[in-house]
């Protein structure tokens, strides 16, 4: 006798009229495939997912208000470690924001070596990702180890730098902490040509495998329209077709000064997604090798800033490209040292506020792979 | 640093200064002011009239804003709550700031959730941040904040406690100064 009651009993002639019970799985926020610290709710029927619900906030560290409690220069420590894989991008946000806010010059040496460092900590950034995807698909350890080869050779060259690898501190506001060392732009080109070794590496393991493209094409499509309607940006909007880069459309810094072209995808789907981060990769790569042929001499941190910055009154909403998308800082400022509102716009948190739309009707073994996708940071996620 | 046109120089500082002369041609009736940020042009309107801007904003052929890219709730102290929207229209390239102050002690503002989905988790964010109300959202829960927590952290009155003080494991007078 079966312990399920009559009609609950699968049986291979009546399955038709046999209805199945939603069942809810959690995953996260201790996960390895959620990068982090995020959890979401699948409501399954059967393999499919019907609903998924995300739950952040875990890594949630008040940027905001601290920002609000402690001076320009000493708020600067707490941006980077928003997006913490490219903590100069966000840096140069920040300070960006403040020189906006405060009418502050930079000097051109500055604006050069500001986008040779977000430049390098843009390929790092994807280099994380193009491992973290490759693992989440199925070749864990491989494509993992390949990419912290190249990142490990980024991060020392950012230490010799800036004199840390992940959280440097080192753009401030009126320029960049201090001048490049010596043999720099030797160390720099060498440190290139291996990262175009690392990514024919990653791009024959990875691309070059059918099995990989065949896991990634076609899985959830996104169109442009639907990308602008959910605030999509950077990679994920580029995946779409729409060639929409903040550094063309609105070029802030020495962006106009530099040839470099957007790669865009063709369906928005996840294999688009990793595509496009790849073909990013060689374009930074081709920023960089061009400021080190344009980088002028001269000072790299405005004279005339007072130790203690005043900015009396300003008000803007700063925009670059971040490695996930959009990252935009609004500032307010009211007298004083401190500012008024600094806000951050996360590309990651509003790239991620689209998950549930892109999730439902797919594998749960699928979510996994659209969740890596986006390549979220859960840092600048939850501020 | 953005790419919309500068404002025309023979007035010295003009009323609706760029991108804000045709939102005003557009929408004759609803009382708004206009100015300049340091990236954007900024407009004020009352939450009342905020539905009927942003139905002409998005639709609107010469203005067509489909892109909310941002949202910022602010405590402006003894002058209430404010909203700021943050737009761009990828088919003119142009930008604009919508500035929604609120009256002290009633902050709804009508939410944007229907005109771009983009919105919700933006609103959720303002509403346990400052405390703002978004009526017609959707799911108004706290987001990035415990489930349960009334507070609202960015408020100017909120103080800056000590971890152990809000956790209840040390006592202590709640909130420091830096």
């Amino acid at each position: 006798m079966s312990i399920w009651p009559e009609e609950h009993v699968a049986t291979a002639h009546h399955g038709e009229g046999f209805d199945t019970v939603d069942m809810t799985i959690n995953v996260g926020p201790q996960h390895p495939a959620t990068h982090g610290v995020f959890r979401m709710v699948l409501t399954v029927d059967g393999e499919m997912v019907v609903d998924c619900e995300p739950y952040i906030g875990y890594l949630h560290r008040g940027l905001e208000k601290l920002s609000e409690a402690n001076d320009y220069r000493q708020a600067m420590g707490y941006w980077d470690r928003t997006d913490y894989l490219a903590g100069l991008v966000c840096e140069q946000a920040y300070c960006m924001a403040v020189e906006k806010m405060g009418n502050i010059e930079v000097p051109e040496r500055a604006e050069y070596i500001r986008v040779i460092m977000s430049e390098l900590s843009r390929i790092n950034s994807h280099f994380m990702f193009l491992g973290a995807f490759g693992a989440d698909v199925g070749s864990f350890g491989t494509s993992f180890i390949y990419a912290w080869r190249e990142r490990e050779r980024i991060y020392d060259l950012l230490e010799e730098v800036a004199g840390d690898r992940m959280f440097p501190t080192y753009v401030r506001p009126g320029g960049v902490a201090m001048d490049l060392p010596e043999n720099f732009e030797a160390r720099c080109r060498w440190v290139l040509s291996s990262v175009y070794q690392g990514l024919e590496d990653l791009d024959g393991l990875l691309t070059g495998n059918e099995i990989f493209v065949e896991r990634c094409s076609g899985l959830s499509p996104v169109s442009p329209e639907t990308a602008i309607k959910w605030g999509l940006t950077g990679p994920m909007i580029r995946a779409t077709g729409l060639p929409w880069d903040i550094r063309k459309a609105e070029p802030y810094s020495i962006y106009d000064r530099i040839k470099f072209e957007i790669p865009t995808g063709k369906q928005g789907d996840v294999l688009d997604r990793f595509i496009v981060r790849l073909a990013e990769m060689y374009q930074s790569a081709k920023i960089i090798e061009q400021c080190l042929d344009q980088i002028p001499g001269g000072l790299v941190l405005n004279p005339k800033l007072p130790r203690n910055l005043r900015i009396d009154n300003g008000e803007c909403y700063v925009r670059v490209e971040g490695t996930k998308g959009e990252y935009g800082v609004y500032g307010l400022a009211r007298g004083g040292n401190k500012a008024y509102r600094m806000k951050l716009r996360s590309p990651s948190f509003c790239n991620l506020s689209a998950l549930r739309e892109m999730v439902v009707g797919n594998y749960v073994a699928d979510a996994i792979i659209i969740l890596g996708s986006l390549d979220i940071v859960l840092g600048e996620v939850d501020k | 640093m953005t790419n919309e046109n500068p404002a025309p120089a023979e007035a010295a500082a003009p009323a609706f200064p760029g991108i804000a002369a045709a939102i005003h041609a557009a929408l004759p009736g609803v009382p708004m002011t206009a100015r300049e940020t340091s990236t954007d042009v900024d407009i004020r309107v009352a939450p009342g009239d905020l539905p009927a801007v942003v139905e002409a904003l998005k639709d609107r052929e010469e203005l067509a804003f489909d892109y909310l890219r941002n949202m910022v709730g602010l405590d402006m102290q003894e002058a209430g709550l404010e909203v700021k929207y943050h737009f761009y229209s990828f088919k003119h390239g142009h930008s604009l700031q919508v500035t929604v102050p609120t009256p002290p002690g009633n902050p709804h503002v009508p939410s944007l959730t229907p005109y771009y989905p983009a919105a919700n988790w933006h609103e959720r964010e303002a509403a346990e941040m400052v405390g703002l109300v978004f009526d017609g959202h959707p799911n108004l829960k706290n987001l990035l904040l415990e489930e349960d927590l009334r507070i609202h952290p960015l408020l100017k009155a909120h103080p800056l406690q000590a971890i152990e003080i809000v956790q209840g494991i040390e006592e202590g007078k709640p909130g420091f100064e830096f």
